[in-house]
């Protein structure tokens, strides 16, 4: 008798004890899934920039100093003649203050807007400090005077009133940043019950955007997960025909993303917009390796009928665990691509706990789904009906994969022509990808906070924050009029640079007071020449304000100085080129008693999408390599390893070229595409190496023969493994999050890639290059030989 | 065990009879607050006041002043000189308080930089005092409490500083008012036996906790109780008032002359 193997042991352990087994996967999936309920929510833009990075410590640092927060923005858009003011539309802005104010969660001090904000007015004799709104404007005549008197205060203009008076905003502070999503629900709420005659109302703001996101990453899983089991259960069914086929993947599925999902939650991880993506990704990778065995076993069952469950089920198992095995470690190499070589924390994340549950698929499949099937009475497939004893006659799939293989084998020369060219286009199309991103095309354009984004962008200075932190050497230090001076200038300079057309400072409340002071004579809207003069301005001021009003303006001890100027656009390459050539603008004025730093949105995005390319090229690189040392090592060939990534290799290119040519930009959301694709697309090429390696290698059939041989059974599986990723990835094109679209069609297009390039310029270059590690052993004795 | 139950049930309306007495034996909110209001304050006064401003990160300014304050009938003068720091130093602030609310308070700053007084416009009832964490409604009321804007309840009695209080929670008349005065509820501790208060509580007008006003160091300056100490802590942003008053004196008569544009450019 032969000596018995550990895998073959192994199998006959798990098979001798189901339930023992059941159970064990039960009380394992129990115990890491009961951590879901603890799941915390991330959707801030800051989650995707790591804690420790320079730019985000100091942003911190500057919100802390200045007090500042994301508020949320209303606005209110009248394209009528005389804009917002006319006085239904001045008396909807005093409705929404007065209703915003008494929200819970809003600080009602804290809530700007035309109807709670003073008019700063120069008298022959003093200064009146009077409410815009006083008297409220209820006639035409008095919403013009309120036009009047807000044109001419120059601090509001572009940021509290439209320059062309179409706009005015509402922005609220909110007492708890972790209430946005609630606040933003409330403040829809709000705008769809205000009583509107011809005005549009949006919410925006970082807020909005953080609480936006919150609101449809649930409304998105919620429909994301079970559209994907459903297909992926009908797909089931159109393979085997047969409810264990059906029922028994879909627990393999349940267990794989519960230990996904409650290792995270266990080891405190929060669920990040691109976290959505995992449950859809694992039910597809999840549902392969249960395609594989039930297609062995459905296959044994056919040829041999009266073989014992138990003895099927093993011998399925004997020759399905290498491949399975292989191919998760493959998958699981992709994810560590991203986990060792991104920079985002979200999807190092995704990589690892992705990682986890294809780790813990592979174990689901090796022990609970034999133990299962140890425990069903044998019952063929009606997809695979046996023609006579020891024979295997193909379905339809079957029989279509293995023309493919004929077709393949008598056309190699085709094959490899059509895959250099499409290696050629992907080339071009990888010289034409542009690093860029911009946060608002997270949203589709139809959505609300989209065109609240875009509406607020055309009528104001801008969404987007670009700040400087301007530093004296000592306390008072900026009542100095020659330093407020040098604010101003950069200020100018500010406000040439693209897409910036407006900024505000200390210095403008300042000239502001200065001419209330003379008497509002225009000549005087400029800088005092006396500090004295500066610091009892600042004294005036306070004479009905809030103590804190300045204080995200400046510091207490007038040292430290906020400079804020808005840009109307969040693209990257905008940004780059502002952050660049005002950086080089401070260098050059700044630095001796003044120092002035870069923060603000605007800085931090153009210090950590600046390394996205990077960030992008390093995963797939390590992806490749992981790839490929596994391969090399399993078929203990280097030449194995090589042919195994020229599928993948083949299937990242083609992304290119769809990204290059259709201008899809490498941005946050699409730059993790492709080390997932490796290690998913690698699947094909081991298992048709690995059955080649068999039929050529060790059966010693001709390729010629091994290759419709190949694809009429590993390919006819691999073709509905291929399937399932499919239509897993084809789900994420349904979901409203854009960057989830474009991952979802992006990973179809590589899989699909993969897959036929697999299928077909894997065998042709096996049978241009010869590689030993296939044709190298002698022919041995043929057992188990699939017959046509 | 029969017999404990009986007892119980004798003594129950009596327990309940005895909380009744005890309750309204506190006299009424607005008893209270007449009380308040009667006590003497001066009919002028002249003191140091030494403003400490803390911001939430623990920075201070600190400006040293000296006031006056004279009534005229109902009218209510007051004037405040700047002393130090430097660059602030002879800056002054002269209000005129008219008891009929319909007329506006007049109110004049002197910016010596400037060299110029400037009138400024009334500000509102709710608005900050001088970058305080007081409003000018607390700052004109000192130590009374208006009759009109509110409605009170005395809730029990609590121990402050080691003083017995009468807690009275004082709710606006109406939402216009509350947005006004920028407060929707306020708890004060009232001394029972001198009838200052001793600490105040109030909420902004979403109810969320806004401010705690603790009253320090009261004694007797020529016969009136004084408080030397007024500490406030506004919850929300994390700043922090203190006024310390030294050198009181309710006896030296407060010149008229004082209280005009002239004084405020001639300084002290």
């Amino acid at each position: 008798m032969q000596a018995i193997t550990f895998p073959e042991r192994f199998f006959r352990a798990v098979t001798a004890h189901p339930w023992w087994v059941i159970l064990l996967s039960l009380v394992l999936i129990a115990a890491a899934g009961s951590g879901i309920g603890k799941l915390t929510r991330d959707t801030t833009s800051d989650a995707f920039i790591p804690k420790d990075s320079p730019a985000l410590v100091y942003r911190d640092k500057v919100e802390e100093i200045f007090g500042l927060k994301d508020p949320m923005v209303i606005a209110v858009v009248n394209d009528g003649p005389q804009g917002v003011f006319n006085p239904h539309s001045l008396e909807l802005v005093q409705w929404l203050s007065d209703e915003v104010a008494a929200l819970e969660g809003i600080d009602p001090e804290r809530v700007v807007s035309l109807a709670t904000e003073n008019d700063i007015e120069g008298t022959a004799d003093g200064m009146r400090v009077e409410a815009f709104f006083e008297p409220m404007p209820t006639s035409r005549q008095l919403s013009l005077a309120v036009r009047e008197k807000v044109m001419d205060f120059p601090l509001y203009l572009g940021s509290l009133v439209a320059r062309d008076g179409s706009a005015t905003l509402i922005v609220a502070e909110v007492l708890d940043q972790d209430q946005s999503k609630e606040i933003y629900e409330a403040l829809l709420a709000l705008t769809e019950k205000a009583p509107v005659q011809g005005e549009r109302i949006h919410v925006a703001g970082e807020g909005a955007v953080t609480g936006y996101l919150g609101t449809y990453i649930d409304r998105d899983a919620s429909r994301l997960n079970p559209v994907a089991a459903i297909l992926i259960t009908i797909m089931l069914f159109i393979a085997y025909r047969s409810l264990r086929a059906m029922l028994l993947p879909n627990l393999v599925v349940l267990g794989t993303v519960a230990v996904a999902l409650g290792t995270m939650a266990h080891a405190g991880v929060s669920f990040f917009v691109i976290t959505n993506a995992m449950p859809v990704i694992l039910i597809g990778i999840a549902v392969a390796d249960s395609i594989h065995i039930l297609g062995q076993y459905y296959e044994e069952a056919a040829r041999d009928p009266q073989l014992p469950a138990r003895q099927l089920v093993i011998r399925s198992m004997m020759q399905m665990w290498r491949p399975i095995t292989l191919t998760s470690l493959t998958t699981m190499a992709g994810f560590t691509g991203l986990l060792i070589a991104s920079l985002m924390p979200p999807m190092k994340f995704f990589g690892l706990f992705a990682g986890i549950g294809v780790a813990f698929a592979w174990w689901l499949s090796m022990t609970l789904v034999p133990a299962v099937l140890t425990l069903l009475k044998v019952k063929p497939s009606p997809a695979f009906k046996a023609a006579e004893p020891g024979a295997l006659r193909l379905d339809l799939y079957g029989r279509a994969m293995r023309s493919l293989g004929t077709w393949v084998s008598r056309n190699t020369l085709v094959v490899l022509v059509l895959a250099a060219v499409l290696a050629g286009v992907g080339l071009s199309g990888l010289s034409r990808l542009q690093v860029n991103e911009n946060r608002i095309d997270n949203f589709r354009a139809s959505e609300a906070i989209h065109q609240a984004d875009t509406a607020i962008n055309a009528r104001f200075d801008g969404t987007s924050n670009l700040d400087v932190v301007i530093e004296a050497p000592q306390t008072e230090g900026l009542f100095d009029p020659e330093r407020l001076q040098r604010i101003e200038a950069l200020q100018r300079f500010m406000e040439t640079l693209p897409h910036i057309k407006g900024s505000t400072s200390i210095v403008d409340y300042l000239k502001q007071m200065h001419r209330a002071m003379n008497a509002d004579n225009r000549a005087y809207y400029r800088l005092p020449e006396d500090p004295l003069l500066v610091a009892q301005y600042f004294l005036l001021y306070s004479a009905s304000a809030d103590p804190t009003d300045f204080e995200e303006e400046i510091d207490y001890d007038y040292r430290t100085t906020l400079v804020r100027a808005k840009m109307d656009t969040g693209e990257f390459h905008i940004e780059r080129e502002v952050v660049e050539r005002l950086q080089a603008y401070l260098d050059e004025h700044f630095g001796d008693d003044l120092t002035a730093n870069l923060s603000g949105r605007v800085n931090i995005d153009y210090h950590w999408i600046r390394r996205l390319g990077e960030s992008h090229f390093r995963s797939v690189g390590v992806a490749l390599l992981l790839v490929f040392l596994m391969a090399a090592v399993s078929f203990r060939s280097l030449s194995g390893g090589l042919l195994a990534l020229a599928p993948v290799a083949l299937a990242v290119l083609t992304i290119y070229a769809v990204m290059g040519f259709l201008g899809i930009y490498l941005a946050v959301g699409t730059s993790m595409f492709a080390a997932i694709a490796i290690g998913l697309g690698v699947d094909f090429a081991i298992h048709t190496l690995d059955r080649l390696k068999y039929l050529v290698g060790e059966a010693g059939m001709a390729l010629e023969e091994a290759v419709p041989n190949l694809c009429a059974n590993t390919g006819r599986a691999l073709l509905f493994n291929f399937a399932a990723l499919a239509l897993g990835f084809g789900v994420l094109m349904t979901s409203a999050v854009p960057p989830l679209f474009r991952f979802g069609m992006l990973v179809a297009v590589a899989v699909s890639t993969a897959f036929i390039a697999s299928m077909t310029l894997l065998p042709a270059m096996v049978g241009l290059f010869r590689p030993a590690f296939v044709f190298g052993k002698k022919p041995q004795p043929t057992h188990l030989q699939t017959q046509e | 065990m029969n017999s404990l139950a009986v007892n119980l049930l004798l003594c129950a309306p009596l327990l309940g009879i005895s909380l009744g007495a005890a309750a309204a034996e506190l006299p009424s909110g607005d008893e209270i607050a007449r009380r308040i209001n009667a006590r003497d304050d001066g009919q002028w006064v002249s003191r140091n006041l030494t403003m400490e401003l803390t911001d939430r990160r623990g920075k201070t300014r600190v400006r040293n002043t000296r006031g006056f304050r004279r009534y005229y009938g109902e009218e209510r003068r007051t004037v405040l000189f700047y002393l130090s720091p430097t660059n602030i130093k002879d800056t002054a602030f002269l209000t005129y308080d008219y008891p009929d609310e319909s007329v506006d308070d007049d109110q004049w700053l002197y910016l010596p930089a400037a060299r110029k007084v400037r009138r400024i416009s009334a500000s509102d009832r709710g608005d900050y005092f001088l970058g305080t964490d007081f409003t000018y409604e607390d700052i004109k009321l000192e130590s009374k409490v208006s009759l009109v804007d509110y409605r009170r309840k005395t809730l029990g009695m609590e121990v402050v500083d080691g003083h017995e209080t009468y807690l009275v929670e004082s709710l606006p008349v109406s939402d216009a008012v509350a947005r006004e005065l920028g407060y929707s509820k306020v708890v004060s501790y009232v001394d029972t036996g001198i009838w200052m208060n001793r600490k105040g509580e109030y909420w902004d007008v979403a109810g969320n906790k806004l401010k705690t006003i603790h009253i320090k160091d009261i004694r007797q300056v020529d016969g009136i109780w004084t408080a030397h100490r007024l500490e406030v802590e506004n919850h929300k942003t994390g700043h922090h008032t203190v006024f310390q008053f030294s050198d009181v004196d309710y006896e030296a008569e407060v010149d008229d002359a004082l209280f005009s544009q002239q004084a405020l450019r001639r300084g002290l």
